[in-house]
């Protein structure tokens, strides 16, 4: 009897232990499948709240299965505050928190913590690679425009060896042939350049002028592509939107065209010989060296809080939708004639997507 | 009166842990004595709570903490000390009124109240009545109301009253009162300062918490003369200066801090012939926010709202009749980095009536309209009845509509302010019964609230704006039982609370946002001559905290334990010490915002 008894006490434990986890599973987070590895698939960046710490990944295999909080089911801890760029090199994931002021690096396909920037960091922002080092945009003080700055970051010891002063706002950055191109959206203000920074002499080599807010820029064919947001309405200091494009031996202005009034345009992405962009809901596209802007858009995404990501991959563009910003945000895959896809419920506010091929 | 005395002493019991103390602290309130008159004549059909002062000076840490184990109500806390909110029964907090003096203080910009911002030992008794109050109160009295009253006494020589705190963490907090009455004059001051730095450990990691640190400086002084048996003159004034730190979220996140600046003075004019009361209120409120998003920066955001009042209340007594008019007029000036010197007038008039028909039954009715042009106010009504069925048992039954206003923010903020929004709106009805049996009391009641066109900040485009969108449904359960008892030399005291919850989206039917279905509390004390000992327990259940219910923090129940000894010759001079978080529980009260593990504090407080 007594023996009975203590196998239905370790049978009763066990069963508490197994609900326990379930319930905290369920109680924090969609229901995850079974992980894997994460090759052949798209990294959806989830931001979560500021100040919240809930920011996370999400997975989205070839064969449409969705996985979401992958960061913490693989290293059992939360993601941090604010995720905000998400880059990859050949075998790691950079994964930068605007609100912790850090950035995660794991490996790119079993998504094991390798290292973390913890500090020298201010108020980072985006990241990339060029000539074997890492790039951060910092903001710093935001309400400084005096101290903003690109971060040098050891891709070995993941630790800050020297920082750049740029002008304000540092924000998307881009690289080419050691170059790094960065545009200046202003932070809390309104910035209208782009610095180009030498990446072996660590400095500043040409600041380019361009419209206002340039809030996203590709690269391709020796051309950089900007697109110019504009300032908003509501400033009373309303500015048109831009695109330009620059010829990136001589720095110059080579094609500059006005979007029309209370058009904002942001997102830009190239895609083969084609540039996609989108202004609030509608998705834009153009050939890569449009003579004007196009005046039909491509279609409007059925979204509720507007297009937070934007991404175009395979003739398919990604678009994440962040609801009302506290709960849950959705991606939607169109295709390029504009129907839909495919949707998935991810994290709260998906704002970027990194392909895994 | 009797009812209320009848209820203060219950009130009276629920708060204090020593039977004796309580009662020595009972004062028999009046319209003499208490500037919010309203309180005393127009809420016996609701049910109300009231701490009093030696709760009051016995409070450890905060405000928040102090409304949090004695009461029903949610308190959403930013990490201790940094911005703390009341709730009630499923509502937000700005449809939460707080009540100085019988005066509405919610911000212009926020329209609630910042319940760290206040310091409760400046106030003689604090008043927690849940349900609908806006003929009364105005805006933002749709769950319910927190009073903070200060009392007039006359004829009392120099009272003096003097505590200081010391505990983990460097927090501290001084109050010294100081009153002198004659038989025409009262004359009283109190100073208090609290602070702390606040670096607790977060448990379960290796890291403090830090830029949490805050200080706080709180002068009030009221004033009284009497001129002759119907005319009293009283002023107020209070003044609050608070800097504080906001506890970073992230390793590395930047540090910022937020200053405030409140003051409030009031003169007030009462006259009372036994059938006529006129009461004249004359008030202004200044309200001042300093945001620096980083410590270093001088560009900071800022606040500022000047409010003119002027209330007059006008009473007639006849018999077992009750008549008031109301006639309130509001004028509020506001500027600052978002707001564009904005400004409002609004006046109300309300009407009420309260029939005591016999012993055992009373009714009262109320209406109240607003004019004003910066939004759409609505037209209000209450209906309220008291039977007092028998000897033990009592049933309250209370039906109102009530609003809240839109914000400056709401109205002016640049490129999403909307001059469009209408006020939100609740209907909703309550029925309590009180049963009491020797020295047990139970209370149970069930309500139920429609919220309307509440109002919400939605992504439109590139910009959030206000609209009315939200409807809400609430219902719910208060149970509350008490159970005291004295002997020659000793005395029990045990109370326990528990309230359900329901407050959903109508649409979606989810539930809302940091609504807890389940809150509880309980406490017991125990005294033998002059040691008392006591355990608080207050649990808060599971909150969401994304609107489709798929995130939540976990429930949680911190319990505190707390040891005072009286001495000198009348028991003037106690010392005590508390246990904060005795079980040393992991909690999150607001997401990613962990609180203090157990903390130790001692105290003393001297009457002479």
């Amino acid at each position: 009897m007594k023996k009975f008894n203590l196998v239905l006490f370790g049978l009763m434990a066990f069963s508490t232990l197994f609900l326990t986890a379930c319930n905290s599973d369920d109680d924090n987070a969609p229901s995850v499948e079974e992980t894997g590895e994460f090759a052949n698939g798209v990294f959806i960046l989830n931001e979560g709240g500021y100040g919240n710490g809930n920011s996370s990944l999400s997975f989205l295999s070839d064969a449409g299965v969705l996985q979401n909080n992958v960061y913490e089911n693989i290293n059992g801890e939360l993601l941090g505050d604010t995720a905000q760029c998400l880059y990859a090199d050949e075998d790691r994931l950079f994964i930068v928190l605007n609100g912790s002021g850090t950035i995660e690096v794991v490996d790119r396909y079993t998504l094991e913590k390798i290292g973390t920037v913890s500090t020298g960091l201010s108020n980072p922002r985006y990241f990339l690679i060029e000539n074997g080092k890492g790039f951060v945009s910092n903001w710093g003080d935001p309400t400084n425009p005096a101290d903003d700055f690109i971060a040098v970051i050891d891709l070995t010891s993941y630790s800050v060896t020297s920082t750049i002063p740029v002008v304000e706002g540092p924000e998307r950055m881009v690289a080419e042939n050691g170059k790094i191109y960065v545009a200046h959206s202003g932070g809390w203000n309104y910035g209208n350049q782009i610095s180009v920074i030498n990446a072996s002499s660590l400095n500043v080599s040409a600041e380019i002028p361009v419209g206002d807010v340039p809030n996203s820029l590709e690269i391709a064919n020796n051309k950089l592509y900007v697109l110019c947001g504009g300032i908003p309405a509501w400033t009373g200091n309303e500015t048109l939107g831009e695109f330009q494009v620059i010829d990136i031996q001589s720095n110059a202005t080579i094609l500059s065209l006005d979007f029309p009034e209370s058009q904002h345009p942001a997102n830009l992405k190239i895609s083969g010989n084609e540039l996609f962009y989108t202004v609030d809901s509608d998705v834009f596209n153009m050939e890569a060296n449009p003579n004007v802007l196009p005046e039909q858009s491509l279609f409007t995404a059925d979204v509720v809080g507007g297009i937070y990501g934007f991404a175009v991959e395979n003739n398919q563009i990604y678009i994440g939708d962040a609801v009302d910003y506290t709960s849950n945000g959705k991606i939607y895959l169109y295709d390029t004639s504009g129907n839909l896809v495919d949707n998935k419920t991810v994290g709260i506010s998906p704002n970027g997507f990194l392909f895994n091929n | 009166m009797s009812t209320m005395k009848k209820k203060i002493l219950i009130l009276c019991i629920l708060s204090g842990f020593r039977l004796t103390i309580a009662q020595s602290d009972t004062v028999m309130l009046n319209e003499v004595n208490l500037s919010d008159s309203h309180l005393l004549r127009f809420t016996e059909t609701q049910t109300k709570t009231m701490l009093s002062d030696s709760v009051l000076q016995r409070n450890p840490a905060s405000a928040v903490s102090l409304l949090n184990f004695n009461s029903l109500l949610y308190l959403k806390e930013n990490g201790a000390g940094m911005v703390g909110s009341p709730s009630f029964r499923g509502t937000t907090a700005s449809q939460t009124a707080i009540i100085w003096n019988g005066i509405n203080i919610n911000s212009q910009f926020l329209g609630q109240t910042d319940f760290n911002t206040i310091n409760t030992s400046a106030f003689d008794n604090l008043v927690i009545k849940p349900g609908g109050g806006s003929i009364g109160y105005g805006n933002g009295a749709i769950g319910g109301s927190i009073h903070l009253n200060n009392e007039i006494r006359f004829d009392k020589g120099f009272e003096n009253n003097f505590s200081a705190r010391y505990g983990s963490f460097n927090s501290y907090g001084f109050n010294l009162k100081s009153s002198y009455s004659n038989k025409n004059l009262s004359l009283n001051l109190a100073w208090g300062r609290t602070g702390s730095d606040n670096d607790y450990e977060i448990l379960n990691t290796d890291r403090k918490n830090t830029n949490g640190q805050f200080y706080n400086n709180n002068l009030s002084i009221v004033t009284a003369y009497k001129f002759n048996a119907r005319n009293i003159l009283k002023l107020y004034g209070n003044i609050f200066d608070s800097k504080r730190h906001f506890a970073l979220s992230g390793v590395n996140s930047l540090p910022s801090k937020y200053n405030d600046y409140n003051t409030r003075s009031m003169v007030e004019w009462n006259y009372n012939s036994g059938e006529w009361t006129s009461d004249l209120k004359l008030v202004y409120i200044g309200e001042e926010f300093r945001y620096f998003a980083t410590l270093q920066t001088v560009d900071y955001d800022s606040g500022d709202a000047d409010t003119w009042i002027a209330r007059y209340d006008l009473g007639w007594k006849k018999k077992n009749f009750l008549f008031n008019a109301i006639f309130d007029y509001n004028y509020t000036e506001g500027i600052g980095s978002e707001i564009d010197d904005a400004h409002r007038q609004i006046a109300s008039a309300s009407l009420l009536w309260k029939h005591r028909i016999n012993s055992k039954f009373l009714y009262q009715a109320s209406i109240r309209k607003e004019f004003t042009d910066s939004y759409q106010a609505p037209f209000l009504y209450a209906l309220g009845l008291k039977w007092d069925v028998a000897r033990f048992y009592q049933i309250r039954i209370n039906a109102s509509k009530n609003f809240r206003m839109p914000t400056f923010n709401d109205l002016y903020w640049p490129g999403s302010g909307n001059l469009d929004l209408k006020s939100e709106t609740s209907l909703q009805a309550e029925l309590g019964h009180s049963f009491s049996f020797e020295d047990f009391s139970l209370d149970l009641l069930g309500y139920f609230n429609s919220v309307k066109d509440l109002i919400q900040w939605v992504p439109s485009g590139n910009l959030w704006t206000p609209q009315n969108i939200g409807k809400v449904r609430i219902y719910g359960i208060e149970t509350q039982l008490n159970y005291s008892k004295k002997w020659e030399n000793q005395g029990l005291e045990l109370n326990a609370s528990y309230g359900y919850t329901v407050s959903e989206n109508k649409e979606t039917g989810k539930q809302l946002i940091y609504v807890p279905f389940h809150k509880t509390t309980a406490s017991v004390g125990y005294t033998f001559k002059r040691i008392s000992a006591y355990y608080q327990f207050m649990s808060n259940g599971k909150v969401f905290t994304d609107t489709q219910n798929e995130y939540s923090l976990d429930a949680y129940s911190v319990s505190h334990l707390g040891l005072e000894l009286s001495i000198g010759k009348n028991r003037s001079y106690k010392i005590g010490g508390q246990v904060l978080n005795l079980w040393n529980k992991d909690y999150q009260n607001v997401l990613n915002r962990p609180m203090p593990g157990r903390n130790y504090n001692v105290y003393i407080n001297l009457k002479f």
